[in-house]
């Protein structure tokens, strides 16, 4: 998120693509209809399903599940051809412009609406909305970024945005919401597989830098690995994991997976989740921690499975990094019940039983506090190092000195901090930084220009052009020494860069000159690493639009992506429409969550969503002879069956079948709550959705495409 | 005196249910009783509209003036409470509610209705203050702590408003003026215009 | 006497039946409520059935319950009883021989059926009076008690009433001189002793009988509804106004049988009891009887 929730009230007009914001962040609805009711900005939601939030939108568009990139690039294609376009902010801060607009030029209104179905009028219609309502809040969800080529469309809205130059500005940006309180938090520590803490990536360099951070000997860390090589390499990622543990498909690993920790994760938000359950029973030690039991825990037919029972939020305290980038901290508010206890002595009692706590815990000697204190010191890449356990609960304390407008505390103890310090905070003096990119601000007041991170120059492999990564001149934070572009700061302390300099002394001699950190440069819309070095769109592997495969194929197989084998074109085959002829997309309620162990174990929340259903159009449902309250099979192309209540709304059109995730607890109606742990059984049971969501996975980040898959609907 | 009352935004109801269930856990009122429930019109289509509904506290309450018992009755500041111990659970009162606000949980005896349960405004009822009795029988008592009731305390995009009938008024009448155009507040009418 | 102890024994065995089987009817289940109500689409079915109806039956029966029905439920149980003791005191009691040759008027069966109808229905009066002066006794324990009598005894009335209808049925079906009966009210506003126009029954007794079978099973139907309050909103206000209207026409009735029985006619309580009335009774307020 560059702007921050709050900063929505600022905006002109709204976008969301992909987001249910008013079933999924309630919370932000506020500053939305601000927004709406004070600005008179317009909402255009862009989705499959005229959700809740469509109903408070003032443009609803419908977009066929996946085809977002083509209505996105439209969008900028239709700008750009009424020349409504920001010519001095692309001129001056964004690159690759040329490259992209030739791209951008296929998708004409009328190719738009042959890829998205959504008629070119109303393509017209949203980007003038867009033109003449600046600036303008994207957001996008799940619903942007599951699909074969989420990371082509969330570089689309990007490249929107840039064209209509609504970034680094207050009511602008790009705002992704994220799920939880702490996912932000969970992605800056990168819980993932191909990246170390703060971005770092997997390179000899990174691992050096957080040895440093931790204090223990890098040599140590090698030797904790059976081969060098295997530390630069990515692993297995969450969507994937159970391919590890199956081996059925084409592996590079050294040893397929054999034991598995579930650390607050319920399974059945995975998709194909049939091979999940498959996984699960062939793991030699399954461990899940959480407060509730989860579907993993009743649907293991095996003795191995170990269950600790994890504390809630409310029984333990730390930091944690909200959608804004804004730090909080949480209270403990009692004690740990019953035999639970909390992730930290979980952690702990795990990390000495395996022997090297020693070294884990060389610089913790107080916990939580000393856990952000530890990443303060080695998380320089995104500015987390001002944001000490001491100022995040000074801010905390007082709540009531900020700002709601613009989230500066007005004089009190924190006067002039932003709130919660969104990073970068670059230094224990700095306010944090409200919004990124903003150059209207000085760096040491919030300000920031775009990041240099690509090299100083590119000669473009589509046009032959040669461009000047840095900012053009005149484009600088206030005060800075250098009136235009500028590299990124590096050797201030000899051998070291901004990012691994723990002195920090580099920061600081940044700030102190008015410069950013990490450089001044332009956004580019040419990603020359990616696949797609500009966003174009691809059909899903499932494509109901067998005519569109030709047209717009998906990639080539890709072996060894995070370790297995990705089908992308074998998979993508024209005839399989003709079987599973219905659109098949998933999403959240508002009452449950992910996987929904915990909500699903509330009696409340259960009173109000008591049943596992999909959404059927009514005409599809009179079509297919489904009544209200029927039972329907829903039969996935890789086999998989569900038995879910059929709720015939007009939510979504008469292709799209739309399934919520949240539930486990039966499988094609039978029901296994005899296997959860006794008295611990869900309130609520019902099929998992994603025991029928397709094979397909994002070509960088393997995220699992959820959104777009096809199915076959019969009356149970 | 401040006459207490509700007021649900439908502009701004996302249908998040956050009302219901803060009433239903800040009172832990059993399964099945809804003090409030949010209702949505049109559901799916354009023009869909979400409403929070409870007991509205009415001028003149229908309850009231049907109660063969005089379980019923008005406070000065306009909430309306039941003495479970006076109900005898005839249900009248749910046939006379236009909002559909009271409540019968399942009796003991021949399945014929407990005592009624309805919204409190998060006022308890006419046992003492904090009492034990109070908290077992009807909840938290804000009002007297000088809270506003639990569902608009949680409502996250302020749709539900409660409290003192002129500031709420105030707080929808700007609202209504930043639109620039008219939202009537649905139910309003129907509940205070006597008052 | 005998008779009467085994009676007051039957009477009781109905009672405990009727509990027994009516606890075991409402015995409650865990997760009730929970998919019967809340999908998402019954709510907005739910919630358009309530406040969308008000304006049809709410307003009506909030405005006759608020301000009409106790007014005349007053009416009827002091009016009528005002007019009974005028009667009583201008006219007096009418009295027959009973010394004199008895006639076997109702047999052992109907002797009891009619007594535990007699007592569920006294109760029935009572409990619901009860319940709507319930403000007076301030409501709470008392009045919840009465509810659940009312409840109990509407299951006994109702399997009463059944055999009631089958028992006298067929000497109840109105004849002319029925008409003639009604002009003369009865022949109740002299003191003299002339045949009066009646078979086995008068017409009194028969619209009386009449209004506590039939009507009796309207009452127990529409009480059941507003019980179980099974039927939409709109149809339980309707049959809550009906139970009202109709409970005030059997309370005047009841009231006039119970003042034919215990005082206008000396001894006629105890043709109920023995079975029995005087012959000189039969010929003049039932002339048209047909000995057997």
């Amino acid at each position: 998120m560059t702007n921050s929730l709050n900063d929505i009230r600022h905006t002109k007009s709204m976008i969301f693509i992909g987001s249910n914001a008013t079933e999924n962040h309630p919370v932000s609805m506020q500053h939305i209809l601000h927004a709406k009711e004070v600005n008179n900005a317009p909402i255009i939601v862009v989705d499959p399903r005229f959700t809740k939030l469509a109903a408070k939108a003032t443009e609803f568009v419908r977009v066929r599940p996946g085809s977002d990139c083509a209505f996105i690039m439209g969008l900028v294609n239709e700008v750009i051809a009424n020349g409504w376009e920001d010519k001095e902010f692309i001129r001056t801060r964004v690159a690759g412009y040329q490259e992209m607009v030739e791209v951008a030029k296929h998708y004409t209104p009328e190719a738009v609406e042959d890829v998205t179905g959504i008629p070119a009028e109303q393509t017209r219609r949203v980007a003038k909305i867009l033109a003449q309502n600046r600036p303008t809040s994207l957001t996008w969800c799940m619903g942007g970024t599951q699909h074969t080529i989420g990371s082509s469309i969330t570089r689309a809205f990007c490249i929107l945005q840039l064209v209509l130059g609504n970034m680094g500005k207050s009511g602008g940006g790009t705002n992704i919401f994220r799920g939880h309180d702490n996912v932000q938090g969970a992605t800056d520590m990168c819980v993932l597989s191909h990246s170390l803490p703060g971005y770092y990536g997997l390179s000899d360099g990174a691992w050096k830098h957080w040895c440093r951070v931790w204090d223990v000997d890098y040599d140590y860390i090698v030797g904790r690995f059976p081969d060098k090589e295997w530390m630069g390499k990515k692993g297995f990622t969450l969507a994937r994991w159970y391919e590890g543990v199956l081996a059925e498909e084409e592996l590079e690993t050294p040893s397929p997976v054999k034991a598995l920790i579930q650390w607050g994760c319920g399974t059945n938000s995975n998709s194909q989740y049939n091979r999940v359950v498959k996984a699960l029973n062939k793991l030699e030690l399954l461990v899940i921690v959480d407060p509730f039991p989860t579907a993993a825990a009743a649907l293991t037919k095996t003795d191995n499975v170990y269950l600790l029972p994890g504390a809630s939020q409310y029984e333990t305290s730390g930091s944690v990094t909200s959608t804004s980038r804004q730090f909080q901290w949480r209270f403990k508010v009692v004690d740990p019940v019953y035999d639970s206890k909390d992730d930290y002595e979980i952690m702990s009692l795990l990390v000495s039983k395996l022997g090297f706590a020693d070294e884990f815990y060389k610089n913790i000697k107080e916990v939580p506090e000393d856990i952000t204190r530890e990443i303060n010191k080695g998380t320089l890449t995104i500015g987390y190092n001002g944001q000490t356990p001491e100022r995040i609960k000074k801010h905390m304390e007082n709540w009531h000195t900020f700002d709601i407008e613009d989230l500066q505390a007005k004089g009190g103890p924190c006067d002039g901090d932003y709130y919660g310090m969104p990073w970068p905070c670059w230094t224990e003096e700095h306010p944090g930084t409200p919004i990124l990119y903003d150059v209207s601000k000085p760096v040491a007041e919030g300000g920031l220009p775009f990041r240099n991170r690509f090299g100083l120059e590119k000669t473009y492999d589509s046009s032959g052009r040669k461009e000047n990564q840095l900012a053009a001149d005149g484009v600088y934070n206030p005060g800075s020494e250098v009136k235009g572009g500028y590299p990124e700061f590096k050797d201030v302390v000899p051998g070291t860069n901004w990012k691994t300099d723990l002195t920090q002394e580099t920061l600081k001699t940044a700030i102190k000159r008015g410069m950013a950190p990490f450089g001044n440069a332009r956004a580019r819309c040419v990603v020359w690493n990616f696949p797609d070095q500009v966003p174009i769109h691809r059909e899903p592997l499932h494509s109901p639009r067998p005519d569109l495969i030709e047209k717009y194929p998906t990639y080539e197989d890709q072996p060894n992506h995070y370790r297995v084998m990705t089908r992308y074109k074998s998979e993508q085959k024209p005839e399989l429409v003709k079987e599973f002829p219905y659109v098949l997309t998933t999403g959240r309620m508002v009452e449950h969550m992910g996987g929904g162990a915990e909500t699903r174990s509330s009696k409340y929340l259960s009173e109000l969503q008591p049943e596992m259903y999909a959404e059927i159009n009514p005409r599809l449902a009179n079509n297919l002879g489904i009544r209200k309250d029927d039972m329907v099979v829903i039969e996935s192309p890789e086999g998989s069956k569900i038995k879910v209540k059929a709720f015939i709304t007009p939510r979504v059109d008469d292709k799209t079948i739309f399934l919520p995730y949240h539930f486990a607890g039966t499988l094609m109606g039978e029901s296994y709550l005899k296997d959860y742990p006794e008295g611990h059984e869900p309130y609520v049971v019902g099929d998992p959705g994603n025991t029928v969501t397709n094979y397909g996975y994002d070509i960088i980040t393997q995220i699992q495409a959820t959104k777009d898959g096809l199915c076959k609907v019969t009356r149970a | 005196m401040a006459r207490m009352r509700f007021l649900c935004d439908t502009e701004r109801c996302i249908d998040c249910s956050g009302c219901v269930i803060a009433c239903k856990e800040g009172n832990h009122v059993p399964v099945g009783i809804n003090r409030r429930r949010v209702i949505t019109m049109k559901q799916g289509e354009p023009g869909e509209k979400s409403i929070s509904v409870a007991c509205m506290h009415c001028s003149d309450a229908p309850c009231i003036a049907v109660c063969p018992v005089d379980a019923i009755y008005q406070r000065d500041d306009g909430v309306v409470l039941v003495s479970k111990k006076t109900c005898i659970g005839c249900g009248y009162c749910f046939m006379a509610c236009p909002f559909g606000a009271p409540q019968f949980p399942k009796g003991s005896v021949f399945g014929a209705r407990g005592a009624m349960d309805k919204c409190t405004f998060c006022a308890g009822g006419p046992e003492e203050n904090f009492s034990k009795e109070e908290k077992k029988l009807y909840g938290q008592n804000r009002i007297a702590e000088g809270k506003v009731p639990m569902c608009a305390s949680m409502c996250a995009t302020k749709a539900l408003l409660a409290g003192d009938g002129d500031v709420v008024a105030d707080v929808f009448r700007e609202r209504v003026f930043n639109r620039g155009s008219g939202v009537n507040a649905w139910g309003w009418n129907k509940a205070y215009k006597k008052s | 006497m005998r008779r009467l102890i085994a009676s007051g024994v039957l009477i009781m065995i109905v009672y405990a039946a009727v509990m027994v089987i009516s606890t075991a009817i409402a015995a409650p289940t865990s997760m009730d409520g929970f998919t019967q109500f809340f999908s998402p689409e019954n709510y907005g079915e739910l919630y358009g059935g309530i406040t969308g109806d008000w304006q049809k039956l709410g307003q009506p029966f909030t405005q006759l319950q608020s301000e009409l029905f106790w007014k005349i439920f007053l009416g009827v149980i002091t009016v009528i009883p005002g007019v009974f003791l005028l009667h009583f005191l201008i006219v007096g009691a009418k009295s027959f021989a009973h010394d004199g040759p008895q006639i076997l008027f109702f047999n052992f069966f109907t002797r009891i059926v009619h007594w535990i109808g007699a007592i569920s229905f006294a109760l029935l009066v009572i409990t619901g009076l009860l319940i709507i002066f319930g403000a007076i006794f301030g409501g709470g324990a008392p009045i919840r008690l009465a509810r659940h009598i009312h409840i109990i005894n509407a299951m006994v009335f109702a399997v009463i009433a059944v055999f009631m209808f089958l028992i006298w049925v067929k000497d109840m079906f109105p004849t002319f001189y029925d008409i003639k009966w009604i002009f003369i009210l009865g022949g109740y506003l002299s003191k003299k002793k002339k045949p009066v126009p009646a078979g086995k029954f008068n017409a009194g007794q028969k619209a009386w009988f009449w209004l506590a079978t039939v009507g009796g099973g309207i009452m127990a139907y529409t009480g059941y509804i507003i019980w179980g309050m099974n039927g939409d909103l709109d149809t339980v206000r309707l049959y809550t106004i009906v139970h009202n209207v109709l409970g005030m026409v059997l309370i005047s009735l009841f009231l006039t049988h119970l003042y034919m029985s215990l005082f206008a006619i000396k001894g006629s309580l105890h043709s109920m009891i023995s079975g029995y009335k005087p012959k000189e009774e039969v010929d003049i307020l039932h002339s048209r009887y047909k000995y057997e």
